[in-house]
């Protein structure tokens, strides 16, 4: 079976798809993948000089971390704050934003938007065996808001209202994340999906009153497919194959990236297994982490595509925070593996 | 077709912008009254109006009473109270210039001072001879009602009160005494000075009653009883009971027959039953009126001291019935035959309910009933006090006058100052306890005031209009408890407590108002200018005659009229003309034949439109010049189209509740029917589809959301506040939500809800909630808290002191408990404050006794007394704030914020009284979604449903979903609101069901779900019960002293206790290990010693009783059980350990 990908739209932020020939499960976890599973980044610690606004620290730091910022090639271009080997933080780790604004303003107030996030270099104080080569992969806009980037169109996000002789004072230290770890790390607002409009695989019951066709409107998907006959009879063993996404992004990533990173993630995922499959742990099952993986050769296609190995334990969550409340009991494959090459499906 | 076709065409021609075909014009939005209503009235005003006259009217009569002050000693000597006034709230200290700057409300709240003005009074006296008149004298400060008209926030408009850190939201009506917010709440009573006529059917007894209550009189209670056909008068002050015909004869009436017809009328059968009493008296030998009132004064309880000879008894008997019988009806020149048709009145009320029981009055009725509000308490307290004061100046005046030889002339005015404070501090200890106890006034009364509670805007709204009955709680009968018909746009039907005081606890209705007392004299004038009869000019036959009905005023018997219904329309009319107070009633009563009017303080009233041939009085164009503002709800009221109306006038009339309905004898119309609800259920979206307990549950439930408080919130340093951090305004809101302001200060967030169920973890009202949500704001509340402490100075000169921690040698590094101390010993604000973190570092002074004023201030030893925080989670310092109280002791307040997350086992409600806790947190993409990839904030399981019947509750969710497809907010107003039909057209509009059923996929499995699901936002209540402040276990730690058991409770770090039904089941299964363990070896297990020979108790091994060593056994018992011999024995009985195994 021959996968396909109809591209109906595709804008910055919205990118509307038929994926054919996978099966549902594969599709589902495309859908997940896309929502939870792709790295940007986003402010993960704020630190007050000072704050004389009406709005609490946290009040603020919450608000910060809310704001997307632009996170292009994050996978590749950006180290994991806990895998990097410096010490207190480095340029491949995080990104510092300041915002120092002061409402000097009589009789109104002012708005400090997510426009005064100013970038600010962090220091190239890398760990031994850091080349840096992470920093080469990034634009020239990595790191900025959202609604500082050029082909942004809208309002910046409202941080607080000051009023006269009110100030802000914060450093910010954007990180990468997925949005296992934290909803501000997702590069989605909403992922739609459907497949089988007309309901002919009889997945769902429609519930109606006196006629089913007028109560319950066709989604447009349906469009794309055949009506059913009125006599047409059930097949049993029909799966579903088509299935329509609409994926829209916060703007961190591109609509398009989303979908790419996610095929990439999922695919470094299964090469991991198939690796795994190949090469069996010798000692300790669960101590996979020991096993000297990383040295070894990996299924490739391209040239420049290399599977890295899967880095962390079992059950603990990439940023190791200590919550994990979501990733409990999922085992992780690591988010950082890169691949650019292909496999086969 | 005949006819001019001129006529016909001027037909089609629109008259005033109507065609013939047109539908008859309806008063479209006559519910803008409501807000102009609540603009002059508001919600609180029965408060403030209260507190008006009390200041204005009720202080100056009090003075008026008592305002001369005389010396037992010089009868020269002459002080009189000539006038009295407060001022406006002012400072109690003095600043630089001496003078007393005036204060805000919330300079109060936070300085832990008292919001009070100064009373002045006026003051004329004789010194030297000489005539001396001192203007505005202080004698004492009063608490001022916020928002009162000697408030400074009286008339300040929205920018004003924001620079007095005030809330324009905030109602008002409660008062501010030493820092707290005080509430008197309305009280409900009786009424006085109306006959009462009830039926005891115990003692087989009809009984009128009624309670006399004058300005300056006494309370007195006077009954009617009639019992196995004998009527007698009773009253405290006779030592037994008065047969009727001699209490009449006492009252001047001689002959039989004209008793007979003043009690019983012409109707045979009351004469009949009435006639054995007059066979009474002549037994008792009674047959003149003074014979009467001879017998009478022998049976006069007297309470006063013997002074002087004894008078006769006719005499005592008859000031008896002169001043203290029924002291509510006027007596003139001694002409006492008001008193006599009164009491005959009452004896004929009696006459006919014991012939028919359905005269019987109705206690509950809520006509009968008088609310007493805060000005009518605090006239009472003034009262007692003022009294007392003038007591006290009167013993200063003559113990100076006793002097014979005084080193300066006398001067009252010095006298006066000092004596100032018993007024100032009655006031304030009276409004902070709440306990209101007059000995003059025979009354005790505790639990009046209560503080505000402002844990979110609508509970400290519903506080403002809660109405208190006066029933005790634990009386087992349901009548005041039950709704009552009457009460039908009064008092809210669904907001009233749960539990035991379900019924008795009432709230004001939106549209509502109280009435202040009304001078009754105008009154009676007009009575008579109307045609109606002195009744001390008729006989039994007139009164009772067929077509003449009795006038009363205010419960006292004026006159007749022939003419009932001529005279009230003439009545009505005269006060729709404004030539008589609109709060005034008026009703015709039919089965007692009586006209009644009342002007007395305490009836709740509403406004209703005077409907007048069909046709209601308020037209559109008069609502069209209110809606442009030209007009107020006053001029409505002047122009008589509108009218008060109070529960009585109310029975009497014919009200329709829709332009529709209304019929010939209609004589008003409602102006809207959702103002029958009060402020906090008028939050509920479709309340009139919901099962009505639900809506009671959540009145009691919106008083417990976290959201807005009022503007002024970051300001303030309260005890305890919650906040939510993004409150939203409801998707479906209601008209009372926009008139109390709940749109502005919300307290809930408009949660998207799939109602299916999901994973188990949802089972018994639990909710699941969506993570990415949560860690998006959703449910995210502050709560602060306030942490006190007091820079005391001491008397011998020492005083508390902060002081920057500090360490033995400067290298050494600081303990981390006072990292956050700045070098003022004070929590620097925004840091982060550790479970046992210093943030106050205080010091006191070891010896705070012995005179240190000559010792050296760097010699005094202190100890630390720093206060550190307690909580388990961590918080920030928010403010530290210093001030000095009233009483120049230094104050420092220091408020700590913690910021939370929903989790597991907070409690969630929508507003219709389903309530739940957090069984689950989801990630997002498990969450079911829709096709446009829409995930919920929260799954509710629909189980919650078929037994609860809150449709409303569905109804709010298809409103909310069109509203929110739409980008319109929709309403969901009582009796109104969206119609479901439009709301399903828009969602079909929009590509969705109309049933708001929605096709979800499931986040884990991809597949559709195989049932629809009812999809769509309902706004959600954060309530204040969070785990986080109630988890708590503990594995060892404190004990009680006494028993040597563990603590109780959370806050004292207690054990968890097996109580005696936890430990039934231990014992019925058997588990004797597990039992011993519980309640022994865990909790307070005791070695004692014992003496096999005496089975007493002895120590180390020795017995003190036996004087020996030899027989003793060592054995484990609870301590409880130790100590209870002992106790046993200090009662001189022995209980014997007796062993039988002892090694």
């Amino acid at each position: 079976m021959n996968s396909t990908v109809t591209i109906r739209e595709l804008k910055r932020d919205k990118c509307n798809f038929v994926l054919r020939g996978v099966n549902l499960g594969f599709a589902n976890s495309f859908r997940r993948t896309m929502m939870a599973d792709i790295p940007t980044v986003a402010i993960d610690l704020v630190e007050f000089e000072s704050n004389t606004t009406v709005l609490p620290d946290e009040f603020i730091a919450h608000r910060l971390g809310m704001i997307p910022l632009v996170s292009t090639n994050c996978d590749e271009s950006m180290k994991y704050t806990r895998e990097c080997d410096c010490v207190e933080g480095c340029s491949l780790c995080m990104i510092e934003l300041r915002i120092d604004f002061r409402c000097d303003r009589p009789g109104t107030t002012m708005n400090i938007t997510s426009n005064h996030l100013e970038i600010r270099p962090m220091p190239d104080n890398w760990g031994p065996g850091n080349t840096g080569e992470e920093l080469a992969k990034r634009t020239p806009e990595f790191g900025i808001p959202v609604s500082k980037s050029k082909d942004f169109s809208g309002f910046p996000i409202l941080i607080a209202s000051l009023r006269k002789g009110q100030e802000l004072k914060v450093r910010c230290y954007a990180k990468k994340g997925i949005a296992k770890d934290h909803a501000k790390w997702s590069p989605c607002t909403a992922v739609g999906f459907e497949y089988d409009p007309y309901n002919k695989l009889r997945h769902t019951s429609y519930w109606f009153e006196t006629d089913k066709a007028a109560e319950w409107p066709l989604s447009p998907n349906a469009a794309e497919e055949d009506a059913p006959l009125d006599d047409e009879p059930f097949d049993y063993d029909a799966e579903p194959d088509r299935f329509y996404y609409n994926v829209e992004t916060d703007g961190s990533l591109t609509a398009k990236e989303v979908v790419l990173k996610a095929l990439a993630d999922m695919r470094s995922r299964a090469a991991t297994i198939v690796f795994n499959i190949d090469n069996p742990p010798t000692s300790d099952a669960m101590d996979i982490s020991e096993a000297p993986m990383a040295q070894m050769p990996l299924p490739t296609r391209a040239a420049n595509g290399s599977y890295a190995s899967p880095s962390t334990g079992w059950g603990t969550s990439p940023n190791g925070s200590g919550s994990g409340t979501g990733g409990q009991g999922t085992g992780w494959a690591s988010p950082n593996v890169t691949a650019a090459g292909g496999w086969a499906v | 077709m005949e006819g001019d076709p001129e006529d016909w065409t001027s037909l089609q021609k629109p008259y005033r912008g109507l065609r013939l075909s047109d539908p008859i014009k309806s008063v479209e939005d006559k519910w803008l009254l409501l807000p102009a209503f609540l603009k002059v009235k508001g919600l609180v005003k029965q408060h403030i109006d209260s507190f008006n006259y009390f200041v204005d009217h009720d202080l100056k009569a009090i003075v008026r009473a008592n305002s001369k002050v005389n010396s037992d000693v010089d009868p020269r000597f002459s002080f009189t109270f000539l006038d009295i006034k407060v001022g406006l709230p002012q400072s109690e200290q003095q600043d630089m210039t001496g003078k007393k700057a005036l204060i805000t409300p919330h300079e109060c709240r936070l300085r832990d001072a008292t919001y009070s003005a100064p009373i002045m009074v006026d003051i004329e006296y004789v010194r030297d001879g000489k005539r001396i008149v001192r203007h505005n004298v202080v004698i004492g400060r009063l608490p001022i009602m916020l928002r009162s008209n000697k408030c400074i926030l009286a008339g300040k408009n929205e920018s004003e009160l924001a620079g007095l850190n005030e809330c324009p939201l905030d109602p008002g009506g409660y008062f501010v005494v030493k820092g707290t917010e005080k509430v008197i709440l309305v009280q409900e009573q009786l009424s006085k000075n109306r006959i009462i006529v009830e039926i005891d059917a115990a003692k087989a007894m009809v009984s009128a009653s009624v309670t006399s209550s004058t300005h300056s009189g006494l309370k007195s209670k006077t009954y009617v009883n009639m019992r196995k056909g004998l009527i007698v008068l009773k009253h405290n002050s006779f030592s037994e009971d008065v047969p009727i015909a001699i209490a009449m004869k006492a009252l001047g009436i001689q002959s039989d027959k004209e008793i007979l017809l003043l009690c019983a009328g012409n109707t045979e059968s009351y004469q009949e039953s009435f006639a054995p009493n007059l066979e009474e008296s002549s037994r008792a030998g009674v047959f003149t009126i003074h014979q009467a009132r001879e017998w009478l004064g022998a049976r006069v309880r007297s309470t006063r001291r013997p002074t002087g000879p004894r008078r006769p008894n006719w005499e005592e008997g008859l000031e008896c019935l002169l001043m203290i019988v029924l002291t509510h009806v006027p007596v003139v020149d001694m002409d006492l035959s008001h008193k006599a048709v009164y009491v005959a009145t009452m004896c004929r009320r009696v006459l006919m309910a014991q012939e028919d029981a359905s005269l019987v009055d109705d206690r509950d009725y809520v006509g009968n009933k008088r609310l007493e509000l805060a000005g009518q308490l605090l006239s009472l307290l003034f009262e007692d006090q003022f009294k007392a004061y003038v007591a006290q100046l009167k013993t200063a005046f003559d113990k100076v006058l006793k002097k014979p030889v005084r080193t300066s002339p006398f001067d009252p005015y010095t006298t006066m100052v000092v004596n100032g404070y018993i007024i100032t501090t009655g006031f304030v200890r009276a409004i902070s306890t709440g306990n209101w106890s007059l000995k003059r006034f025979r009354m005790d009364r505790a639990g009046v005031t209560h503080v505000l509670s402002r844990l979110s805007y609508i509970s400290a709204l519903g506080m403002m209009t809660r109405i208190s009955s006066q029933f005790e709680k634990t009386r087992k009968v349901s009548g005041p408890r039950a709704l009552q018909p009457s009460q039908w746009g009064m008092l809210c039907p669904s907001d009233t407590p749960e539990g035991e005081s379900c019924g008795l606890v009432k709230n004001l209705a939106l549209m509502t108002h109280i009435t202040t007392d009304v001078d009754e004299m105008p009154l009676q004038k007009i009575v008579t200018l109307l045609g109606v009869e002195d009744i001390c000019l008729s006989t039994g036959t007139e009164i009772y005659g067929r077509t003449s009905f009795v006038v009363h005023i205010n419960g006292s018997i004026v006159g007749l009229t022939r003419f009932p219904s001529r005279f009230v329309s003439q009545f009505r009319k005269l006060r729709r003309a404004g030539k008589i107070n609109e709060f005034v009633g008026v009703y015709i009563n039919h089965h007692h034949k009586t006209v009644y009017i009342a002007s007395d303080g305490g009836r709740i009233c509403r406004p209703l439109i005077i409907v007048e041939g069909m046709h209601p009085k308020v037209t559109r164009e008069h609502i069209e010049l209110l809606k442009a503002g030209k007009v107020t709800f006053e001029t409505f009221l002047r122009s008589g189209l509108v009218e008060y109306v109070d529960v009585n006038e109310e029975n009497d009339s014919h009200i329709a509740l829709y332009e529709k309905d209304i019929e010939p004898s209609t004589t008003h119309l409602e102006i809207e029917p959702f103002t029958i609800l009060g402020a906090v259920a008028g939050l509920i979206p479709y309340p009139h589809h919901n099962q009505s307990p639900r809506n009671t549950y959540q009145c009691a439930m919106g008083k417990q959301a976290i959201g807005a408080i009022a503007y002024n919130q970051l300001n303030r340093i309260d005890t305890l506040l919650y906040l939510l951090v993004y409150p939203q305004q409801p998707m479906v809101k209601t008209k009372t939500i926009e008139l109390v302001g709940y749109d502005k200060l919300p307290a809930g967030q408009n949660a998207t809800v799939a109602i299916m169920s999901f994973s188990g973890y949802d089972i018994e009202d639990a909710l699941i909630l969506n993570r990415a949500s949560i860690e998006r704001g959703y449910g995210r509340c502050q709560v602060f808290r306030k942490n006190t402490a007091i820079i005391r100075k001491y008397a011998n000169g020492t005083y508390d002191r902060l002081v920057a921690p500090s360490t033995n040698t400067p290298d050494e590094k600081l303990p981390k408990r006072f990292e956050i101390l700045d070098i003022d010993g004070l929590a620097r604000p925004g840091e982060r404050v550790d479970p046992d973190d210093v943030y106050i570092n205080k010091q006191s002074p070891k010896d705070t006794v012995t005179n240190t004023v000559n010792i050296n201030p760097a010699q005094v030893e202190y100890r630390n007394t720093p206060m550190t925080y307690k909580t388990k989670v961590a918080g920030y310092i928010d403010k530290v704030m210093i001030t000095d109280t009233d009483h120049d002791q230094a104050l420092v307040k220091v408020l700590i914020r913690q910021t939370r997350v929903p989790e597991l086992g907070d409690k969630f409600s929508s507003r219709h009284g389903q309530k739940g806790v957090v069984g689950l947190i989801v990630p997002q993409e498990d969450m079911p979604f829709n096709d446009q990839g829409i995930c919920p904030d929260s799954i509710m399981n629909p189980h919650g449903f078929p037994s609860r019947m809150t449709v409303g509750k569905m109804i709010e969710l298809l409103a909310g979903k069109a509203g929110v497809l739409r980008g319109t907010l929709e309403y969901g107003t009582a009796f109104g609101g969206s119609k479901v039909e439009d709301m399903s057209r828009i969602l079909i509009e929009q590509g969705f069901s109309y049933s708001g059923k929605d096709m979800l996929t499931s986040g884990i499995t991809g597949e559709p779900l195989e049932a629809y699901v009812y999809f769509g936002p309902i706004y959600y209540q954060k309530l204040k019960h969070m785990v986080m402040d109630k988890m708590h276990a503990r594995a060892k730690g404190p004990r009680a002293t006494l028993t040597r058991q563990p603590t109780e409770g959370r806050s004292r770090d207690g054990g968890l206790r097996l109580g005696e039904m936890e430990r039934d089941c231990l014992v019925g299964y058997g588990a004797t290990q597990l039992l011993l363990e519980r309640l022994m070896i865990s909790s307070d297990q005791f070695q004692v010693h014992a003496c096999q020979t005496c089975g007493l108790m002895g120590y180390n091994g020795w017995c003190p009783y036996c004087k020996s060593s030899k027989k003793m056994a060592q054995l484990t018992i609870p301590y409880a059980a130790k100590l209870l011999f002992q106790e046993l024995i200090s009662m001189n009985v022995i209980p014997r350990l007796i062993m039988d195994d002892a090694a």
